[in-house]
C-alpha cells in the first residue's frame, strides 16, 4: 500500500468512526445497535484479499479499541481474523451478484461478534455470551447487510486490491 | 447467479496475519495483566481529546438525522415515556416551563442540587452526551473531564441514587461505567442491622443479582438497597442503589435469590453528578 493508500483508509476509518457515534450508537434495540466498524475489514478482505484484509482489520481494531471500554487490543485480535476470514472465504468468487457483499457482511459481522463474545469471555468479561451477543447479532447483522454496498464502495476506494506475483488481481474479478 | 471458480489464490504470505495476531494477543496481555495499563490509558485519553472536536463537529450536523432514528426505533417507548412526564408535569406546582423537555431538564438538575445523600462531597454535574459505545458493555458518556476535575473511580448519581462510575476520563468527557453492566459490583447494605450483600450488574436494561445473602433471610420488596462504604470500598456509604423486586430460595442454594431494580432510571438518563471522591488506595 502507498501513503496515497493509507492516508485515503484512515480517512475511511476516521469518517466511519464518526458516523458511527454521532448516527448509530443512539438507535438501540433492546441495548444494541449497528456496528459500522465490524464492515471495514470484512469489506477490505474481500476487496483486496486477505492479506490487506488482516492489516486493515488490525489497524481498524486498534482504533476501535481506544474508544471502548472492554479488553484493549481484543478488537484488533477479530479485526485482523475477520479481515483475514473474508479474504480467504471470497477469493475465487465472481463478484457479478449484487447480493453476495450483503449476504458477505451479514455473516461475516455474525462471525466478528460471536468471536469478540466468545474471546471476551475467555479473558474474564462477564455475560457477553448470554446477554449481550443475542441482542447484538438480532441487531448488527441485518443493519451490516444493509450498509454492505455503501461501505463497500469506501473501501474500495480507500483499499487497492493486491496483485498476487502471478499477476492476477485477487477476488476473482470477473472475466 | 455467483459460481465458485477455481481461481489461483492468493497464498499471500501466512506470516502476516501471524504477526498480526501475535501482536493483538500481546497487546491483549499486557492490558489484561495491567503492565501497560498507564500508557494505555494516556493513548485513551489522547485519541479522545483528538478525536472530541471532530466528534462534535459531526454530531451537530447529524444529530437531527440520529434523532429521527433512534425515535423511530423507539417509537412506543418514547410515546409512553411522553405520558409519564406530561403526568409528572401536571402534577408539579409552581413548575411553569414553556416546553416539556425544559421543565423536565430543570425538575433533574434541582434533584442533583439537593442530593439527600453523599452530603458534604463536592460534585460535579455533568450531561450525558453519548450512550454504550460497544453492544457489550452498558456506558454512556458524559461532558464533563479532567478540566472540570473529574477523575477515574469516582462515583456517579443520579437524583435518586447510584449510576455508576467513572472508567475513563479526559479533558472535556468521560466513560462511566452503569451499575447494571456485568462488571460492576457494588458492596450494599440492606434491613435493620445493616447486613452486607453485594449488588452485580445484569447487564444492559436488566436488573441487579444481589449475591451473599444467606437463605432464608427476611426481606421484603422495595427494600433499598445503600452502598456499604466499608474500608476500601469503591463508593461511599449511604448511597441508595436499587430496590429488591424478587428474592427467593431453594433446599438446596447456599445463597438467597435476590434481584433488584436501579433507583436512577438509567434509560432516562440526562444530567447526573460525579463525586469527587475517590475510594482510598
Amino acid at each position: 500500500m502507498t501513503s496515497a493508500d493509507v492516508a485515503r483508509t484512515t480517512i475511511v476509518v476516521f469518517v466511519v468512526l464518526a458516523v458511527q457515534h454521532a448516527l448509530l450508537d443512539s438507535v438501540r434495540i433492546a441495548g444494541a445497535h449497528p456496528e459500522l466498524m465490524y464492515l471495514l475489514p470484512i469489506m477490505a478482505g474481500y476487496v483486496a484479499g486477505p492479506e490487506r484484509g488482516a492489516s486493515v482489520g488490525f489497524a481498524v481494531g486498534l482504533v476501535a479499541d481506544l474508544f471502548l471500554p472492554t479488553t484493549f487490543g481484543l478488537s484488533a485480535l477479530v479485526g485482523c481474523l475477520l479481515g483475514y476470514g473474508t479474504g480467504l472465504a471470497t477469493a475465487g468468487l465472481v463478484r457479478t451478484s449484487w447480493w453476495l457483499p450483503p449476504l458477505v457482511a451479514a455473516v461475516a459481522t455474525s462471525a466478528g461478534l460471536s468471536a469478540y463474545a466468545i474471546l471476551g469471555t475467555v479473558l474474564g468479561e462477564p455475560r457477553l455470551l448470554a446477554d449481550y451477543l443475542p441482542a447484538a447479532l438480532a441487531v448488527a447483522v441485518p443493519a451490516a447487510a444493509l450498509f454492505a454496498i455503501p461501505v463497500l464502495r469506501l473501501v474500495a476506494w480507500a483499499v487497492p486490491p493486491a496483485t498476487p506475483a502471478g499477476g492476477a488481481e485477487v477476488g476473482g474479478a470477473a472475466r | 447467479m455467483a459460481r465458485t471458480r477455481r481461481t489461483r489464490r492468493n497464498r499471500g504470505t501466512p506470516l502476516t496475519i501471524v504477526l498480526l495476531v501475535l501482536a493483538s494477543i500481546s497487546i491483549i496481555t499486557l492490558d489484561y495483566r495491567g503492565d501497560a495499563h498507564g500508557v494505555i490509558s494516556g493513548i485513551k485519553r489522547v485519541a479522545h481529546d483528538a478525536f472530541s472536536p471532530v466528534q462534535s463537529g459531526v454530531d451537530a450536523v447529524v444529530h437531527p438525522l440520529g434523532s429521527f432514528l433512534a425515535g423511530a426505533v423507539n417509537a412506543g417507548a418514547i410515546q409512553q415515556q411522553n405520558a409519564r412526564l406530561r403526568a409528572e408535569i401536571e402534577r408539579l406546582q409552581g413548575q411553569a416551563a414553556a416546553h416539556q423537555d425544559e421543565a423536565v431538564r430543570l425538575r433533574a438538575l434541582e434533584e442533583l442540587d439537593r442530593l439527600p445523600f453523599a452530603a458534604g462531597i463536592p460534585t460535579v454535574t455533568g450531561q450525558v452526551i453519548g450512550l454504550n459505545s460497544s453492544d457489550f458493555a452498558s456506558t454512556v458518556t458524559l461532558d464533563v473531564g479532567t478540566s472540570s476535575g473529574v477523575a477515574i473511580g469516582m462515583p456517579v448519581v443520579g437524583g435518586a441514587g447510584l449510576a455508576g462510575q467513572v472508567i475513563d476520563v479526559w479533558s472535556d468527557g468521560c466513560t462511566v461505567r452503569m451499575v447494571t453492566d456485568p462488571r460492576s459490583a457494588v458492596g450494599v447494605r440492606y434491613g435493620p442491622q445493616g447486613a452486607l450483600a453485594l449488588a452485580q450488574g445484569g447487564g444492559s436494561d436488566q436488573l441487579l443479582d444481589i449475591a451473599y445473602i444467606a437463605p432464608g433471610t427476611s426481606m421484603h420488596r422495595g427494600e433499598v438497597l445503600t452502598t456499604s462504604g466499608l474500608q476500601q470500598a469503591r463508593y461511599p456509604a449511604g448511597i441508595p442503589v436499587g430496590t429488591v423486586t424478587s428474592f427467593s430460595s431453594s433446599a438446596s442454594s447456599t445463597q438467597e435469590s435476590v434481584t433488584a431494580k436501579p433507583v436512577v432510571d438509567l434509560d432516562a438518563l440526562e444530567y447526573v453528578d460525579v463525586l469527587q471522591w475517590l475510594p482510598p488506595t
